[in-house]
């Protein structure tokens, strides 16, 4: 156990009020950003309007991906130091990665309604993105089902390691297999197969939500944060008595004696 | 230092030691009949029912009865991987670890000892979805290692998500939603195994993929025992 001295914990406090302010403010900024240089961006020649719908879907799916990897070396770093910090870092990040994926199915499956003409269709890609949101619900539902905390950052650690190799099989599902989804334009060897105006646009808009990312995983850090306290707080009092909360009651004009 | 030298190596002691555990666990099931003798009915029940819901078309059925099959498989297939009888109580937990059980050996025991029940399920599962859905036999010399790998990868899966799950009151619900997102590359391989003998085609490459797939699944489980053991020993 460590003690902090007070002026440590003021300048912890300093550092979380300041972080509390501007990584807000600069991911409002980025979003901003990212909104007007979606609209500024020369539209598709093919999809039109339509097509802007990739500034906010791609970068879905590569903060996904960004999320898993950071809950992958977060799970074996609690492995191997034992940290709570790493165990929070994880499922703050996993959770994030949950909403991520998610929105990048209903985002593609919005955008495949007026281009394939269907909401859904079995391709590789759309069928392993579905179940990597699958198998960190699983995550997030195993972490959910275990009280102990040493426990649950044990088996979760386990299970963010394990999970992780949903990932590559996503990315690559369009090189492996005859696809309907688009192969990788941009993160693929040789230069971007798409116009500079787009890739700077989609560039800002992938830094606009990378901000997201870091400001829902520190929100999130920090109520993980003050949970655990909360706990530690609760275990250290005295503990409750079944129907404390209880008083008799008192008629009015009664006096309190002594 | 003779004896030493004269001793099993650690692999010779984890096989001795896994052996033991499945031959355990086959005895434990063999007396409480928990796997075949209700799982397998309730996948031939299943069988059944597919065709309801998707129309009795005996041509669409013959094209798709080995898919159908390879799902009730891994649906129910998850179920005897995660059957009661294959639970170690925190007692049994706790003897196994003072008798000096590896975690990996438990780990590797647990999962041979459901393979087997796995391979026997398959065998009773297959004339019955033969003789419901007539698929056609074209390359089913196959068959006898897609069910045997098909078997080794959904018990390491299983085996792992118990391990994960051990002691847990929602352990039912949450190791099949563990195990099932997965075991796609074992439905996969399964089904081009099948589809690809139908048309004459090699299924080598899809073997390949469940050998993949199962040294994968092994190797996590046999890494992760140790540490997950910690928890459940207690």
């Amino acid at each position: 156990m460590t003690a902090s001295t007070p002026t440590s914990t003021r300048a912890t406090a300093t550092a979380r009020a300041g972080r509390r302010v501007w990584l807000p403010a600069a991911t409002a900024a980025l979003l901003a950003l990212g909104l007007a240089a979606a609209m500024a961006a020369p539209p598709d020649r093919l999809q039109g309007n339509l097509q802007r719908l990739m500034y906010v879907h791609v970068p879905a799916a590569w903060l996904a991906y960004l999320a898993f990897a950071v809950t992958f070396g977060a799970s074996l770093a609690w492995l191997w130091r034992r940290r709570p910090g790493a165990d929070r870092l994880a499922a703050a990040s996993a959770e994030v990665g949950v909403f991520f994926t998610g929105l990048t199915l209903v985002l593609g499956s919005v955008w495949g309604k007026p281009v394939w003409g269907v909401w859904w269709t079995w391709d590789p890609r759309l069928v392993t993105t579905a179940l990597l949101f699958f198998v960190y619900l699983g995550y997030l539902a195993l972490r959910r089902a275990v009280a102990d905390p040493v426990a649950r950052a044990r088996r979760a650690a386990v299970l963010g390691v394990v999970a992780f190799v949903q990932v590559p099989i996503v990315h690559l599902s369009v090189v492996w297999w005859r696809t309907l989804h688009q192969p990788p334009t941009v993160l693929k060897p040789g230069d971007p197969t798409i116009d500079h105006a787009m890739l700077a646009a989609l560039l800002v808009n992938l830094a606009a939500f990378t901000a997201l990312y870091a400001l829902l995983v520190a929100s999130r850090l920090e109520l993980a944060r003050l949970q655990d306290e909360a706990e530690r707080l609760l275990a250290e009092g005295e503990p409750p008595l079944a129907g404390a909360a209880v008083t008799p009651p008192r008629p009015e004009g009664m006096r309190e004696r002594g | 230092m003779r004896a030493e030298a004269t001793a099993p190596g650690w692999a010779g002691v984890l096989a001795r030691q896994a052996l033991e555990v499945a031959a355990k666990d086959v005895r434990v099931e063999v007396r409480s009949g928990e796997a075949l003798p209700v799982i397998v009915p309730f996948g031939a029940a299943a069988l059944l029912l597919l065709p309801i819901a998707v129309g009795a078309d005996v041509p669409l059925l013959r094209q798709a009865g080995w898919g159908m099959f390879w799902v009730v498989v891994l649906l129910f297939g998850t179920l005897v991987t995660v059957r009661g009888t294959a639970v170690d109580d925190p007692a049994q937990r706790d003897l196994l670890a003072l008798l000096g059980v590896d975690p990996a050996a438990r780990f590797a025991g647990q999962t041979l000892a459901s393979a087997l029940l796995l391979v026997a399920f398959q065998v009773l599962l297959a004339p019955v979805a033969v003789a419901l859905y007539d698929p056609g036999l074209t390359g089913w010399r196959w068959l006898g290692p897609t069910v045997l790998l098909v078997a080794v990868g959904l018990a390491a899966l299983g085996s792992l998500a118990g391990m994960l799950t051990a002691g847990l009151p929602a352990r039912g619900t949450l190791a099949p939603l563990l195990v099932l997102p997965l075991s796609v590359p074992l439905l996969l391989a399964g089904t081009q195994v099948t589809a690809g003998a139908a048309f004459g085609r090699s299924p080598l490459v899809w073997l390949l993929l469940l050998v993949a797939a199962d040294l994968v699944v092994l190797a996590a489980g046999v890494l992760a025992a140790g540490s997950l053991d910690e928890t459940t020993t207690r």
